[in-house]
């Protein structure tokens, strides 16, 4: 069976290929300066297609969390979480802590989860 | 201004069907025609959606019922358009109608999915509809397995909760109050009652969702028909579609930027409908919303305009939004206990208000009931459709 993830395209492919270097980095428009999340192939804001890389904040607040009860990847305990950065926006992401040790609010940092069948994914953590 | 009306409408019992949906179909639609006192032979356009999400291969699925009941028609479509699918379908319908295009329209959809034991019994068998179901969302949310959209309702109604200090047992009893719905209904689901502490006491899927707040998938089908008031003029039991209007946010399911418990394009829709109606939100007799899991019920009765923000539950609590109350909402049972075959389900609201409105809802209905609004959504409610409906007035 093939679980690699899709990718939708090419702004994708190069996302997660940085994230097996450690690089946590989004697209920015070089014609306009907009800054996107998730990373995109055409800029909405002004049609360029002219991107650069850029590092995402590695610091955000957990804006809620659950656990999975089906998914294809991550296996349990499978923590999933949405993020907040700052100025850029949400963030679906694993969450590396037992799931009652949570709360909404709370200050967590980014890091790299290779999954069981090998893909190179972000999660974050509590930072306290 | 021209007007459409709908003057047929039937569906099956829901739950899990045999049957070949194409065969649910067929009787669905001559029911619904039947209803209305036309024959195939005045049909003027014919609008189906797919089968399902996990068996919905099938396509042109319209033409077939063209040939099975001998409609030859000036509008034919199958729209996929996820939840909204069918909803989409009766907007299209009516536009073309009050333009002028077609006189009568057959809008129909009928769904058989696999059913998710028979996936489990066989994961690798099946796997080519799991990768299916993980590529409805977009790589940045697939990458994390989802396969379906219930992380992100979790996620929405856990926030929703905090926000507004909501306690689970709010949360329950709309699964409760939904379920007494479903037992006046002899078409739904589900026929045994259920308690705020069996919803708690239900396995926890996908915190905070229970088992009993979560919509399961079924089969059924569904049929409505329209027309214009040429064919409509005389007939009493007609319902006018007096406002619709369909709104969706620049999203796929998860929103990278606002707020992950709040829904702009369900206000827009209602807006929109009520406004062209000429209607207010008060004026509202009965509604059918749709809300797949318990604790998105309220979050649309707010966002629609019913309720202000987090105050849906306490007014849940003190019956406002069942009999006797102020406006009588999801009376079917909703999807949660009429049951959900998501194509099908935006034509069973319709269905729902038709028979509200023409005094034919049995035990379930509404004394009085004039003024009714359905509310269709698809994805993680990224899009809406809302329509207004009342009784015809000949005079």
């Amino acid at each position: 069976m093939d679980t690699k993830p899709y990718m939708q395209d090419r702004a994708a492919e190069e996302f997660f290929s940085r994230l097996e270097r450690g690089e946590f980095q989004t697209t920015r428009c070089r014609g306009c300066g907009e800054t996107h999340y998730p990373p995109r192939v055409v800029c909405p804001a002004c049609l360029g297609e002219d991107m650069e890389w850029v590092d995402l904040p590695r610091q955000g607040t957990l804006l809620a969390f659950t656990r999975q009860a089906d998914a294809i990847r991550c296996r349990e305990p499978d923590v999933l979480g949405l993020v907040e950065l700052e100025a850029i926006g949400n963030v679906v992401t694993r969450i590396d802590a037992p799931f009652e040790e949570l709360s909404i609010g709370i200050k967590v940092a980014f890091d790299t989860w290779t999954s069981p069948d090998g893909v190179a994914l972000h999660q974050f953590r509590p930072t306290t | 201004m021209a007007a459409a009306f709908i003057v047929g409408v039937a569906m099956t019992d829901i739950g899990w069907h045999e049957r070949d949906p194409h065969d649910m179909g067929v009787r669905v639609c001559a029911e619904a025609l039947r209803d209305a006192g036309l024959l195939p032979s005045r049909v003027d356009g014919l609008i189906s959606t797919p089968h399902g999400y996990m068996s919905g291969t099938r396509k042109m699925i319209s033409q077939r019922m063209a040939d099975c009941l001998g409609i030859e028609c000036g509008l034919m479509l199958d729209v996929d358009s996820g939840g909204n699918s069918s909803s989409v379908a009766v907007h299209i319908a009516r536009d073309r109608i009050q333009g002028g295009k077609i006189k009568s329209c057959l809008v129909f959809a009928a769904q058989r999915e696999v059913p998710p034991r028979q996936i489990r019994g066989d994961i690798v068998g099946h796997f080519h509809l799991i990768k299916a179901a993980n590529s409805l969302y977009d790589s940045y949310q697939a990458a994390y397995g989802v396969i379906s959209p219930l992380p992100f309702y979790a996620m929405a109604i856990q926030r929703y909760m905090h926000l507004h200090g909501i306690d689970a047992e709010d949360i329950a009893r709309v699964a409760v109050l939904l379920r007494e719905h479903a037992l006046r209904h002899p078409q739904a689901a589900y026929s045994e009652p259920l308690t705020v502490e069996e919803v708690l006491g239900s396995k926890v899927l996908t915190p905070p969702i229970h088992r009993h707040e979560s919509s399961e998938m079924h089969d059924g089908a569904a049929a409505v028909v329209l027309v214009g008031e040429e064919l409509a003029r005389g007939d009493g039991r007609a319902v006018r579609v007096a406002g619709m209007r369909e709104a969706h946010d620049a999203t796929s399911f998860v929103p990278y930027r606002g707020e992950i418990s709040r829904f702009p394009c369900v206000g827009r829709a209602a807006h929109g409908a009520l406004e062209e109606s000429g209607y207010a939100i008060a004026d509202i007799d009965v509604a059918e919303v749709y809300g797949a899991f318990a604790g998105m019920e309220p979050m649309m009765y707010e966002e629609l305009g019913f309720f202000a923000p987090g105050e849906a539950p306490a007014a849940i609590a003190e019956g406002r939004t069942t009999h006797g109350g102020e406006v009588l909402i999801n009376p079917s049972g909703g999807r949660l206990s009429l049951g959900h075959p998501a194509y099908v389900t935006p034509l069973l609201e319709f269905v729902e208000i038709v028979r509200q409105l023409r005094g034919e809802a049995g035990e379930r209905q509404r004394q009085g009931a004039a003024v009714g609004l359905v509310h269709t959504e698809q994805g993680f409610i990224n899009g809406s459709i809302v329509a207004v409906l009342d009784k015809a007035n000949w005079r």
